[in-house]
């Protein structure tokens, strides 16, 4: 479960720094502090979907070839 | 009750009454129980002690021999048509002198649409009242589901709209179907068996329970309080897709979120992946314009700073000269030419400042000052 909600907690971390950003009043150190940490989430958030393979499996052949 | 058999030899024996009996005796210590079928072939006369009809499965055509005693039948005065639909609480018994097997009913109502309905509104009301269609209990729908499970019946096109739906707005979704009987007296307890396998089912983190529309019966596995207890019991979330808008099958209630379709449904449980893009996109580009501002920002600041530097000795000089005029002017005011000018004197003996008229005598000469020169004086008298 804490997967996908990583993903969620990523871009809306993601999405605040840019608030932070945009807003204007960040110091230029703490500014480069959060635009490395906005990459590397927008990066994790990319792998994250790019990542996954859609899969559609059946739950009764999955049981039958489960067997021996 | 003993059955008593005859032994020719090595061979057990028993009479066609003997037979019976044991297997009447053995009928009686099954339970009472409800069945429920439509009434068919009443047969009814003055005679007979008891009134027989035979009740039918409208699903699949099963009989059942059903007698009940006269008076009692007569008293509850239901006046049953053929096609009837009743529950009959009764047990099984033989009637040994034809060896032919029934229904005793000890008790008999009528069920039709109308009391269906009141004993699913009463069902409705109990559930309800232990709280589990309480909001308090809906679990949020994960915002990206690793797995999604989905039971649907063969009936190929709610199954198909929730996964086209799915691949569309989702293509990387990840879909377990759990196929089964979504439908007749099997469907509650086939549904309620694969909810469970596809909840242990691992990474399967929401459940879709879809079914198209149907007729009222149709639909009533889905009120089946042993199928609604499932899915608020169920550790995953699950949304339920069941009939069309105007149905609400008590597991509607229960389930975590309500689709009006199989599509909606497909909609609640999984983002639209072009949008989630364009978002994560936008983020990144705000990103990108927030630092070079802030870098912007703070290239400014070093400017002004350096500007203000440049100009600081000019601004040192001219408050020095300011302090300086500011000092003399004080001085100007305080010097005793300042005070002469408003008419007094300075009388002085011998280069001394006279201040007392015992300091000098009479005949003794004098130095007066004025604001414009002075003159000599001598002294005529002293007070």
């Amino acid at each position: 479960m804490n997967e996908e909600r990583s993903f969620e907690d990523a871009q809306r971390e993601l999405e605040e720094i840019v608030q932070r950003l945009e807003s204007g009043e960040a110091p230029l150190d703490e500014a480069l502090r959060l635009w490395q940490r906005g990459e590397e989430l927008y990066r994790l958030c990319r792998e994250r979907l790019d990542a996954a393979e859609g899969k559609i499996e059946e739950l009764a052949s999955r049981a039958e070839t489960a067997r021996p | 009750m003993k059955v008593e058999a005859i032994d020719y030899g090595d061979r057990r024996v028993y009479s066609v009454g003997a037979f019976n009996r044991g297997i009447a005796s053995w009928l009686e210590r099954l339970p009472t129980v409800w069945v429920e079928g439509e009434v068919t072939e009443l047969r009814r006369q003055a005679r007979w002690a008891s009134v027989f009809f035979t009740l039918k499965d409208p699903a699949d055509g099963a009989c059942l021999g059903v007698s009940m005693p006269r008076g009692q039948f007569d008293g509850l005065r239901l006046e049953l048509a053929d096609g009837d639909r009743v529950h009959v609480y009764g047990r099984p018994e033989l009637y040994e002198a034809r060896g032919e097997f029934r229904l005793r009913a000890l008790s008999l109502e009528r069920f039709g649409l109308g009391e269906h309905l009141a004993a699913l509104e009463r069902l409705k009301q109990k559930l309800a009242a232990e709280g589990l269609f309480a909001p308090e209990r809906k679990r949020p729908l994960p915002f990206l589901p690793r797995r999604i499970g989905l039971i649907t019946g063969n009936d190929a096109a709610a199954k198909r709209d929730v996964l086209t739906t799915l691949t569309a707005r989702f293509p990387p979704a990840n879909v377990l179907v759990g196929e089964t009987y979504v439908q007749g007296p099997r469907a509650a307890g086939a549904v309620i068996e694969t909810l469970r396998a596809l909840s242990r089912e691992p990474d399967v983190d929401v459940i879709v329970v879809a079914r198209g529309g149907g007729s009222f019966e149709d639909l009533l596995p889905f009120s089946d309080e042993r199928l609604v207890r499932a899915i608020a019991d169920c550790p995953v979330p699950v949304v339920s897709a069941v009939g069309h808008e105007q149905d609400t099958p008590l597991c509607d209630l229960a389930a975590d979120a309500r689709a009006s379709t199989p599509s909606v449904a497909a909609r609640l449980v999984v983002p639209d992946l072009a949008e989630l893009l364009q978002r994560l996109d936008r983020a990144r580009a705000g990103l990108e314009r927030g630092t070079r501002r802030a870098l912007e920002r703070e290239r400014r600041r070093l400017d002004r700073a350096r500007e203000r530097l440049d100009r600081a000795p000019r601004l040192l000089l001219e408050r020095g000269r300011a302090r300086l005029e500011h000092a003399a002017g004080r001085l100007r005011a305080l010097s005793p030419h300042a005070t002469l000018e408003r008419g007094y004197a300075i009388v002085r003996s011998d280069g001394a400042i006279v201040r007392s008229g015992e300091a000098v005598e009479p005949g003794q000469k004098v130095d007066v000052e004025l604001a414009e020169g002075g003159f000599g004086a001598r002294i005529e008298e002293t007070r």
